[in-house]
This record gives C-alpha cells, sequence and structure tokens, in this order.
C-alpha cells in the first residue's frame, strides 16, 4: 500500500491528521481548523496579556486537548524611545498635504474612533514579556515566534511540555534558531501577504530544508490550494502555513465587504508598496496605495511618519466600512480563494487536491 | 488575574564586543497594527548591552549603520543577540 504524502512526521509528532497550519488572527478560525483536523495558530501580538489568557481559555474550551498555537511578533531590533506627539510634530508639510489631498479626492471621511497608536516607540521588551509571561503560564501547546529569536524562552517553554515554532525568512536565521532548540522552523518566503523577506517561497524553503537537518520544517508565503501543499511536500517541507484563505472563510470575523473583495482578485491586485507603513508590504491595491504609486506623489516618508500619515484614511475606510477604499495584507496566492467556504471545507478542499495531485504524478492512491 | 512580576532591565558594557562590525536581522510589531515587520541592518556595535529579565534577553546597541531601511529614521537602533551576525573583519 502507497504511503499518504501528507501524513508528515510533523503530523504525527503534533498528533494531527492533516499538516495544514492556519494563522488567523481570529479564535473561531482556530477552533473550526482545530476541529477539522488542521493546526492553527492564534495571531495575538496586539493583545494585552489579559485577553491573551481569556482566548486561550476560549480555545481550550472549544477543542478541548487537541492542540494549538498562540503567535506573538517578538522584537528584533529596535528604535530609541520617541512618543506619537514627538512623531506628529515631524510630519513634512507635502507629504501630510498629499495625504489630505487623497482624503479630499476619494471623499474619506474622518474615522469615527482614535487611531490605535498607544504602542509607539521605544525598546518594547516588557510588552513581549509580559505577552510571553501568559504564554507560559497557561502551558499553550504551541508558542510561534512570528518574527524575532524565541532563544531566551525557549528552556522555559520546554520545561513545561510546551513546544516552540520559529518563522524565519533566511536560512541563517533558521540556523540560529534551530541551534537554540526550536522545535518546528516556518520558512516564510515573499509571496505571503504583509511585511515578508525578499527570498521567494520556493528559494527559502529549499535553503531552509537544507539546513534544518531533522527538525521539521514548514512551507509559508502564497500557499492556498492543495497543489502549493504537495510541492511544498515535494521541497522537503512537513507541511504548510497559510493565512490569506483564513480571512475569507466564514468563521472568520473579516468585514465581509473585504472577504467578498478577497474572493475576485488575483496576485495582481496586490502590490509590494511602502504607502501604508514606510516599509514595503504586500497589500491589496487601494486608493491610497495606488496615489502614493503616482508620478505626483512626494517621497515616501520613514517609518514611524508613513504609518501615522496612513492610519487615519485606514482606520476610516474600515469605521465606515468604504468598499471603494478598504484593504487589507494578502498573498499572492489570492487568486484561489474563489468562495467564502467553511474553514473545514478549506482544510478537506486541500488535502483532496494535494492528494489528486501526487495521484496524478505517481498514479499511486494516496 | 494573577500579578505578574515586573522583568528588571541591566545595562552592561561588553568590550570584546565594541567596535565590532555586524549585521542584525532585526524588525518587529508595526504599532497599532496587527503585521510584523523584517529590517536590515549593518554597523557597528557600541559594546553597550541590556539584558531584560530573568532569563535574561540580550539586546546590544548598533550606530554606524551603513545598511538600514530607507524608511528608518534612527541613526542607532538596538539588536536582539540572537538576531546579530558579527561581520569577519
Amino acid at each position: 500500500m502507497a504511503k499518504d504524502p501528507l501524513r508528515t512526521p510533523f503530523c504525527d509528532t503534533m498528533d494531527i491528521e492533516f499538516p495544514i497550519i492556519a494563522f488567523t488572527h481570529c479564535k473561531d478560525v482556530v477552533a473550526a481548523v482545530v476541529n477539522a483536523g488542521g493546526f492553527a495558530v492564534l495571531g495575538e501580538a496586539m493583545h494585552t496579556p489579559e485577553e491573551i489568557e481569556a482566548d486561550i481559555n476560549w480555545i481550550r474550551s472549544r477543542v478541548g486537548d487537541k492542540p494549538f498555537g498562540i503567535d506573538l511578533v517578538l522584537p528584533a531590533s529596535a528604535p530609541g524611545a520617541e512618543t506619537v506627539e514627538d512623531i506628529l510634530a515631524k510630519i513634512p508639510a507635502e507629504q501630510q498635504a498629499f495625504a489630505d489631498q487623497i482624503k479630499a479626492k476619494y471623499d474619506v471621511p474622518d474615522p469615527k474612533s482614535a487611531e490605535a497608536l498607544h504602542q509607539w516607540g521605544g525598546l518594547n521588551q516588557e510588552i513581549a514579556r509580559a505577552q510571553i509571561d501568559v504564554i507560559l503560564d497557561t502551558k499553550v501547546p504551541v508558542f510561534v515566534s512570528g518574527l524575532g529569536s524565541p532563544a531566551f524562552m525557549i528552556p522555559a517553554a520546554h520545561e513545561r511540555g510546551m513546544k516552540v515554532f520559529g518563522l524565519v525568512g533566511k536560512a541563517r536565521q533558521a540556523e540560529r534558531e534551530i541551534a537554540s532548540g526550536v522545535d518546528v522552523i516556518i520558512a516564510q518566503g515573499y509571496d505571503a501577504a504583509g511585511h515578508t523577506g525578499n527570498i521567494g517561497t520556493f528559494s527559502v524553503v529549499g535553503e531552509v530544508c537544507a539546513v534544518a537537518g531533522d527538525v521539521p520544517v514548514i512551507a509559508a508565503g502564497g500557499i492556498t490550494t492543495g497543489k502549493h501543499l504537495a510541492a511544498a511536500i515535494c521541497l522537503g517541507a512537513q507541511g504548510v502555513w497559510t493565512g490569506t484563505q483564513w480571512l475569507a472563510c466564514r468563521e472568520s470575523d473579516v468585514d465581509m465587504i473585504m472577504k467578498e473583495k478577497l474572493t475576485q482578485i488575483t496576485a495582481d491586485d496586490t502590490t509590494y508598496s511602502k504607502s501604508v507603513s514606510g516599509f514595503p508590504m504586500r497589500v491589496t491595491k487601494c486608493p491610497w496605495t495606488e496615489e502614493w504609486a503616482s508620478k505626483e506623489a512626494p517621497k515616501i516618508l520613514p517609518s514611524p511618519y508613513q504609518m501615522l500619515l496612513s492610519s487615519s484614511y485606514t482606520q476610516a475606510a474600515n469605521d465606515h466600512r468604504r468598499e471603494d477604499l478598504m484593504y487589507d495584507a494578502a498573498g499572492q496566492g489570492v487568486r484561489f480563494v474563489t468562495e467564502l467556504k467553511p474553514a473545514r471545507q478549506i482544510v478537506f478542499d486541500m488535502v483532496e487536491e494535494a492528494l489528486d495531485t501526487f495521484e496524478g504524478i505517481t498514479g499511486a492512491e494516496g | 488575574m494573577v500579578e505578574r512580576p515586573k522583568h528588571p532591565t541591566i545595562r552592561g558594557f561588553d568590550e570584546s564586543m565594541a567596535g565590532k562590525r555586524a549585521e542584525c536581522d532585526g524588525g518587529g510589531q508595526l504599532p497599532g497594527t496587527k503585521f510584523g515587520v523584517r529590517h536590515e541592518f549593518a554597523g557597528v556595535l557600541t559594546g553597550d548591552y541590556i539584558d531584560h529579565g530573568d532569563p535574561p534577553w540580550r539586546w546590544y546597541l548598533m550606530r554606524d549603520l551603513y545598511l538600514k531601511p530607507d524608511a528608518w529614521g534612527d541613526e542607532e537602533v538596538w539588536c536582539e543577540s540572537q538576531m546579530l551576525w558579527l561581520v569577519e573583519e
């Protein structure tokens, strides 16, 4: 009987049925994917320790003993301290005028609420450390470091029976994290949503697999289908880390307007733009990104000034649910997100397509 | 809610690192958003460090930056020790 290509050692280690990891900011999606036999990770970087603890308890009440993960963005570099007021005072008049011009041209209203900018500037280890304390105290099954090295907390996590995953964009980061004891490495390529590294998914996954030894490697970046899953397995990965398709699943708390937009666009409708944060970031195109890409646009400001300029537009678009203005982070695999499906269906469809792909290549049933 | 301890920050100077060229695969949370962002830096370590909490989470100060993101407004950066690579002289 042929070996099931999707039954990777990662599945055995995690005691899950399918090597599919859903990354999401919605705990309902976590529960749905975990209960469908996959693995899910809740992004909690913006949350307080108290909110994280409440979310962990909520997920446990829905999934029982099944494993799941919590993701934090650990800082890896930090500027000196500066207040929001200091930063606002330094925004040049030319760029402020251009932002005002965009607001007038597209009739962008004022946000209904103040922009969330309370965590600006300064070394933020204290915030991350307080979040990690909760992760350790609650013995969440898996901690994922979405950025930055988790080395300093790995011994404490392992003492509690937890596993630690590290997400990297380069092979040298993977080597360093493996040496420090991470249990799983996630290799994320340029095809991904949001701020990514500059190496493509095929290349970075291959490079990381070459240095990972026995540590499982999970592929990330632009992965939305079963064919992508099959390709990742062929590259040497033991599973996939996915994000964009969960934004548009039925359980997701993303605004329905944005969900429908995601089902209608392709990779060409995303842009790798500095206009939102000052740093290159893959998002769906919108008037803000397109105006800043025009010949008339002034120079995009350094961070954090550009982020402060864009925050009013972003919050207004979401507060007033303006389809013509809204945007979100989306990976280059967005073309294949074509329906608002339940999370369980997405898992099963990916698995079926991957097995069909292997069968088509080898002629053997999975 | 359980009262959680604060983590002490200890500043120090590591002479063996002072003046060394290094690269940092940096980044962090973009404040006010759900997004993380990666930054690459290269420069010279001053030798100043911070140990945060116990077990210590060490950070080194880098100045004379000859590689930094266009969008980086500062002339210095604190780098997490595990994300630093010394450049062979």
